[in-house]
């Protein structure tokens, strides 16, 4: 088992060192963007992407907890997803507001998508505060399970009603209202890799994550 | 099965009226609830200045303000009503006595009613201090009501959760403000649309949809949240 995981680990190490080189040398220029901003979109959108896969994950796991036997392994699964997708979306914020003040002239304008990653960012925030002021593992696993779904019904409310109602400025997603890709080929190819190659990022570095809080529990559980 | 859905509407009354019979014991909520809002109005009214604001910058900024009132204020008091039950401890026997949905649906409608009271306290007095033209005073009243039920459906859940944590008084605010800011966002437009005369929309819809989520997901998250 352990080399086959190595073989993967290097794998996904060669992936994403082609992505970031793909992202400089192969991908051409999008047309309309000031200089080579537009080059960050291949970082910036896996980054939103995962965050958003994340999100959602750990709401699912949650729903696990709660309705699937209430099993300790789904609730360090979300805790671990919670983790991993506030440092993605950290990311994702920081990577578009250095963007916007290219493109925009301004760090922060409160565009929708700011907005609502904003809002994402607090809940999720908050979820780990609930998670640190309860000291009982099963309760805190519980409440913050029950507060992690309730963000999956928010959500659909933060990015996809919100942005409608407001003015965007943000570029449109790679398939649009018209269901078309408007994209040049080699980008799409540049950020389609890009996204999968973060995802698996991602899945790693949580199996790790969960792994470890697994331990972690072992070791502090008080003696019986 | 009409007898076991009378008994559970028998229940939900009974929690709904115990709230407010306590809550006339002591009348905290009343009192810190309508002072806080109160003040709140001084402090916003006294910092517009004697004048106040020009009508098109009061179009933007005035309904922002009212609904930051109402929020800050459903904050003071709503928690209080799953608070109490840990401080006091009864929240034992509250598990005892009754079914949790038709519990939630009891302190949900205490904290509905705490709500509009508190809404129509602060809103007359709000436009009467800020001089708000409200040109669909129809639809602000729409809004206000879908808006107060979100508000009140939303902080429920979020107080029968922190009830049961340590610091429970920042920690309601920090968890309660992301879930209630859609609902924010979207009433804030609305007042701002009813203010200057526009139609409703689609966003009205928008906020009942929100309304009718955070109250169904209240209904299937209490049982867990209530029983360990």
């Amino acid at each position: 088992m352990e080399p086959l995981k190595k073989l993967l680990a290097g794998l996904l190490w060669l992936w994403m060192s082609a992505v970031i080189a793909g992202a400089f040398l192969y991908a051409p220029l999008a047309r309309g963007f000031i200089g080579q901003s537009s080059r960050i979109l291949f970082f910036h959108v896996p980054m939103a992407w995962v965050s958003f896969v994340a999100f959602i994950a750990a709401g699912i796991w949650s729903l696990r907890f709660l309705y699937g036997g209430r099993q300790p392994r789904h609730d360090r699964a979300a805790a671990a997803a919670v983790e991993l997708g506030l440092t993605f979306g950290v990311l994702a914020t920081v990577t578009g507001a250095l963007w916007a003040r290219v493109m925009w002239g301004a760090y922060w304008n409160w565009d929708p998508r700011q907005t609502s990653i904003v809002v994402a960012l607090l809940f999720y925030g908050a979820y780990l505060a609930l998670r640190s002021s309860l000291e009982d593992r099963d309760q805190r696993a519980r409440l913050s399970a029950a507060y992690a779904v309730l963000g999956l019904v928010v959500a659909p409310f933060l990015f996809f009603i919100m942005p409608r109602i407001m003015f965007s400025l943000h570029p449109q997603s790679v398939i649009n209202a018209q269901g078309k890709v408007e994209m040049e080929p080699r980008m799409v190819q540049v950020l389609l890799a890009g996204s999968a190659g973060a995802t698996a990022l991602f899945f790693w570095i949580h199996n790790l994550q969960c792994r470890l809080a697994a331990l972690l529990e072992r070791n502090s559980a008080p003696l019986e | 099965m009409w007898r076991d859905a009378s008994t559970w509407a028998a229940e939900a009354l009974a929690v709904f009226a115990k709230e407010w019979r306590c809550e006339f014991r002591t009348r905290y909520a009343l009192n810190t609830l309508g002072l806080f809002a109160f003040t709140t109005l001084v402090v916003v009214s006294v910092s517009l200045g004697p004048v106040g604001v020009s009508t098109s910058r009061g179009t933007a900024v005035l309904p922002v303000l009212l609904w930051v009132i109402l929020l800050f204020s459903a904050a003071a008091g709503l928690p209080r009503a799953f608070v109490q039950e840990e401080e006091t401890q009864t929240a034992t026997a509250l598990r005892l006595a009754a079914t949790p949905s038709a519990l939630f649906c009891g302190k949900l409608l205490y904290g509905l009613t705490l709500t509009f009271a508190l809404e129509i306290l602060v809103t007359p007095v709000f436009v009467a201090m800020t001089s708000l033209d409200v040109k669909s005073p129809g639809l602000l009243a729409a809004v206000l009501a879908a808006g107060g039920f979100g508000l009140a459906a939303g902080s429920t859940l979020v107080a029968a959760i922190i009830a049961q944590a340590r610091s429970k008084g920042t920690l309601f605010s920090v968890m309660a403000f992301p879930v209630l800011l859609p609902l924010l966002l979207i009433a804030v437009e609305l007042s701002r649309g009813a203010v200057a005369g526009d139609p409703a929309g689609v966003a009205l819809l928008q906020l009942l949809l929100y309304d009718a989520s955070v109250t169904v997901a209240g209904f299937m998250l209490f049982p867990v949240v209530w029983n360990p």
